[in-house]
């Protein structure tokens, strides 16, 4: 089916450039598009696997989804701490503001590493 | 949990396919609905994640119904409410048990995410049934 090619085609172009750009500048924003055209991919090849199965392919953006988990959790947990934490306890909430942004940092450079060898381009 | 595996075989064009996998989207999804009442953390992350797939195979088969745009759309909203629940349940996992004020917070909102999503659901049970009586 030809529309099917072209639709594989164009969602594995939309991917590869999201995983260039964030591996040329890693940013929350770009990590959060590399995850959105990643899990778009993903679930359409779940869908067509009956008719036109990928499975290094599919295996290959399950792997890069992995590898953006830890920081993706990192960022948002961090995001929603610093909002959420009343002025009274920012003390208390110290320590784990400082972690977070340790485990950000970390987990930004291990999803940029982990990426820049990955290809998914057609 | 993983997806369930679509019998495509003798698919005849673009709308077969589309009937088949909307139709096995759909049942993920109605099947995890219940999840939404029990308001648990485990149920809630599954039934969003079957949200997901039933929205992407909704996108990606827009162009054969102008109704599958508006359902799209209202998972999408479903899905960012649940997904807020979701990170308030990760950051209160973690939270030291001495910040009582931001846990019962952030415990709210959570509460807030997870009723809004039940209404978006509301909403999108009739939709479903219009896409359900059209094409199944």
């Amino acid at each position: 089916m030809k529309w099917l090619a072209k639709t594989i085609r164009s969602e594995r172009r939309a991917l590869e450039r999201a995983r260039r750009r964030f591996v040329r500048e890693p940013s929350e924003k770009l990590l959060h598009d590399v995850r959105t055209t990643g899990r778009r991919l993903r679930s359409l090849l779940e869908d067509i696997a009956g008719i036109a199965p990928r499975r290094d392919l599919l295996k290959r953006v399950k792997r890069a989804a992995a590898a953006t988990d830890a920081a993706r959790d990192a960022t948002i947990v961090l995001r929603l701490l610093e909002s959420n934490v009343t002025s009274s306890e920012r003390e208390l909430a110290q320590p784990l503001l400082d972690r977070l942004h340790e485990e950000e940092r970390a987990a930004m450079r291990d999803a940029s590493r982990r990426l820049r060898r990955a290809r998914f381009g057609p | 949990m993983k997806p369930q595996r679509i019998d495509l075989r003798g698919a005849d064009g673009v709308d077969d396919v589309a009937k088949r996998v909307l139709e096995t989207r759909l049942s993920e999804v109605r099947a995890l609905a219940g999840q939404l009442e029990s308001r648990e953390r485990r149920g809630l992350h599954h039934f969003r994640i079957a949200c997901k797939r039933l929205r992407y195979a909704l996108e990606r088969f827009e162009a054969l119904d102008s109704s599958f745009a508006l359902a799209a759309d209202r998972l999408a909203r479903l899905q960012d409410e649940l997904g807020e629940a979701h990170d308030r349940d990760v950051l209160l996992a973690i939270l030291p048990p001495a910040m009582g004020q931001t846990e019962r917070r952030l415990k709210g909102e959570r509460e807030a995410c997870v009723d809004r999503g039940i209404m978006l659901w509301s909403e999108l049970r009739g939709l479903m049934q219009a896409i359900d009586s059209h094409h199944f």
